[in-house]
């Protein structure tokens, strides 16, 4: 065989490579995009029980927002156990860290990969949501702006997520591990983020302080665990 | 380091000088806060002077005389938090310590100050419960402290379960150094959000309008003998697991 | 220059030695078997060598590259071939060897790709998912995948684990045919097949070296005797 050139892609190439290669799996299997778009129709359904009762005349728009956000948790908690199963499955991930590549592509190509499953999801899971508790409701014209804590919400618990999942993978009980870890970690964010929800869905008059500065919290969470995952993932990944 | 049959091995050391003032911190630290329960009691005045016969007016508010005696818990519930939180900011400097320079010892250290850090939270969350129960007639309500303390409490559990969970030690103490070093930047942060972020439902604790002297110096002297006893737990502790590494390693030289 | 070299190289948590010690040089173009007993740190040694782990002490040059100092460097010269198929099952043949292609950074990945395949028989099932492959054909992809950028040191891990006879024979005619100038290093329980295979034999016990020579100064009864004291009663 003639020698092979080899010339170092770049960083931004070896992330589309392997977000394409993450893509490109699971749209071949949908296996996570389905298991998770069923657990949250699932607990939609759970939620129809549980309310059954008070569903007349409780105030749904107050709690709304927090009922989203049970769902997103967990149903999040279900895609990213599975996200590193692959890895795991086949050996893959030590063939990827033997690739001359910044540990930290591996986790930005990661925590995308999951971010956008978990945005797919909510994609369907939030107009269902809104289909079954919201519809009867008269809802406030601010409720567009749930988007925004959503988006905000999402990247965190991704990107805290698959540095949780990275650890929980190579630990006995993995699922139970990750959900121990993954519910404190990400409680500040959560908080956060249901009092925006909350308050976009209900439009009440004290934006600045219900919405605004939970987000901006929110945003500070987001970058200051990022960079710190995004740092001690070299770490993680090479023990 | 083999010489032809004849080897060499390190031994974890054990018994440094710090083994030496174990004893008196411990001492120490245990008079001190006992000290500080006496001074609690019958040092410290009631918040401004109040008596403890009847209800009395505090910042426009009237108390009773249950609400001023278990604010005598503060003396204790303060200095435990503090010190607790002061156990996970040396569990994640000896978790980075482990990453740089990847020996157990630092391993070592790191778990137990997790330990006390786990034993003083613990502590912490009783302390403030019994107040929380006698102050605000709850025994639980989701107020930024309490809130931020249980996030804390369900970490240093989660670090805890997790290191049951690997077997390989190297892969466990580089995943608990991971974890405890998120911990400390996770936990000011809860405790930022959950303050900050105005609540209808959550009672506003009620700002008495600083401390007085003799109230700090209580304080001041429980604070100094819980640091005291934390010390001393942790070196006991530590001394304990170096011996029984240092055990392990000469088994395993005896059997070579 | 040596393909491999290792210098003192220790890989030490605690009390516990997975490799203690060690010291080797490999020409250029040998075969090396690393023998020994479970738990002698065969897989840590190999770990170390090919910068998935970091060795607490000592040297190690992999194609004259030390892999703790320039680990980046040092993977381009590295192909692993493992017990493990290291495909991801819901590709392609042809979709993995290109990610893993791209990853290095191959000048045209889909004529290096369509090499490969060629040179382990598979073109014809490229577009066929991996899943769908038995043991053998996904560990002769996996031949494919370890030479995708060319490497000048291959790394066998256990590599004839669940391959049945007829597997380990198109497995070893394929190494000796993609073999060239490169070097392999192989950790391996089957003491027979191993020694065939090698130009030069280690055996390890407690993460030290018994016994390491090049197969010309090796009688193999007398290797077997010593590789047997060796399993039966720890190390001598």
């Amino acid at each position: 065989m003639a020698r092979v050139s080899v010339t170092k892609p770049s960083t931004f190439q070896q992330y589309k490579t392997l977000l394409g290669k993450d893509l490109r799996q699971e749209f071949r299997t949908r296996e996570m995009l389905t298991s998770m778009g069923i657990y949250a129709f699932l607990v939609i359904i759970v939620y129809g029980a549980a309310l059954a009762l008070t569903a007349r005349n409780l105030d749904i728009m107050r709690m709304g927002g927090g009922l989203l956000w049970v769902l997103i948790v967990f149903t999040s908690l279900l895609g990213l156990a599975r996200s590193f199963a692959h890895e795991k499955e086949q050996g893959c991930m030590e063939g990827i860290l033997m690739v001359p590549l910044d540990r930290s592509v591996v986790f930005l190509a990661k925590t995308t990969a999951n971010f956008l499953f978990m945005l797919v999801v909510e994609v369907i899971a939030v107009p269902l949501f809104y289909f079954f508790f919201m519809s009867a409701e008269q809802v406030a014209p601010s409720f567009v702006w749930i988007v925004v804590p959503l988006l905000v919400g999402t990247l965190g618990m991704a990107g805290i997520g698959t540095m949780l999942s990275t650890i929980t993978m190579n630990t006995r009980a993995k699922d139970v591990m990750l959900a121990v870890l993954f519910i404190p970690f990400i409680y500040p964010l959560l908080y956060a983020c249901v009092t925006a929800t909350t308050t976009a869905i209900m439009g009440t008059e004290f934006w600045i302080d219900f919405f605004v500065m939970p987000l901006v919290l929110a945003c500070g969470y987001d970058v200051v665990m990022l960079l710190v995952c995004w740092v001690l993932y070299d770490f993680v990944v090479s023990a | 380091m083999v010489n032809k049959g004849k080897k060499v091995v390190k031994v974890p050391e054990a018994g440094q000088w710090p083994d030496k003032v174990t004893l008196p911190a411990l001492i120490a630290g245990t008079v001190l806060t006992t000290a500080g329960f006496l001074m609690a009691f019958f040092y410290a005045a009631p918040v401004n002077g109040a008596a403890l016969d009847a209800p009395e007016l505090v910042g426009d508010v009237m108390v009773t005389h249950q609400q001023l005696l278990s604010q005598k818990i503060f003396y204790f519930h303060m200095p435990v938090a503090i010190v607790s939180f002061v156990a996970l900011v040396f569990a994640a400097y000896y978790a980075i310590r482990f990453l740089t320079t990847r020996e157990q010892r630092f391993d070592t250290c790191s778990r137990i100050a997790m330990e006390i850090s786990l034993l003083f939270v613990v502590f912490t969350m009783i302390t403030g419960d019994l107040w929380t129960r006698f102050e605000w007639g709850v025994w639980w309500t989701w107020e930024p402290r309490l809130t931020t303390y249980l996030i804390l409490m369900l970490i240093v559990i989660a670090y805890f379960v997790l290191r049951n969970a690997v077997d390989d030690p190297e892969r466990r103490a580089v995943y608990s150094s991971v974890v405890s070093i998120i911990a400390l930047v996770d936990v000011p942060i809860c405790f930022m959000i959950t303050r900050l972020i105005p609540s209808s439902i959550h009672p506003v604790v009620a700002r008495e309008g600083g401390m007085s002297p003799d109230m700090a110096a209580t304080v001041v002297v429980v604070m100094i003998g819980m640091m005291l006893v934390a010390f001393g737990l942790y070196r006991l502790r530590f001394r304990q697991a170096r011996l029984q590494e240092r055990m392990d390693a000469l088994k395993e030289q005896l059997e070579d | 220059m040596s393909a491999v070299e290792a210098k003192h190289l220790s890989k030490v948590f605690g009390t516990r030695k997975a490799v203690d010690d060690v010291s080797f040089e490999l020409p250029e173009g040998s075969f090396l078997s690393i023998f020994g007993p479970n738990g002698a740190g065969k897989t840590t040694l190999l770990r170390v060598l090919s910068t998935l782990a970091r060795p607490t002490s000592g040297e190690a040059l992999v194609a004259g590259v030390d892999v703790r100092e320039e680990p980046d460097e040092a993977r381009e010269h590295i192909g692993f071939i493992s017990h493990q198929s290291m495909l991801y099952p819901d590709l392609t043949a042809e979709e993995n060897l290109l990610l893993y292609a791209r990853l290095y950074g191959v000048e045209d990945p889909e004529a290096r790709v369509t090499e490969l395949l060629d040179a382990v028989g598979l073109a014809h099932r490229k577009l066929d998912l991996v899943r769908t492959f038995s043991r053998g054909m996904t560990q002769r992809v996996s031949i494919a995948r370890a030479l995708v950028h060319d490497p000048d040191v291959v790394f066998l891990d256990e590599p004839y684990s669940g391959l049945d006879p007829h597997a380990v024979e198109i497995f070893d005619e394929l190494i000796e045919s993609v073999r060239g100038d490169r070097t392999f290093v192989m950790v391996s329980h089957d003491l027979a097949k191993g020694f065939a295979m090698c130009t030069h034999a280690l055996v390890l016990a407690r993460g030290r070296i018994v016994a390491f020579a090049p197969k010309a100064e090796l009688d193999y009864d007398e290797f077997a005797g010593l590789y047997r004291d060796t399993v039966g009663m720890g190390v001598a």
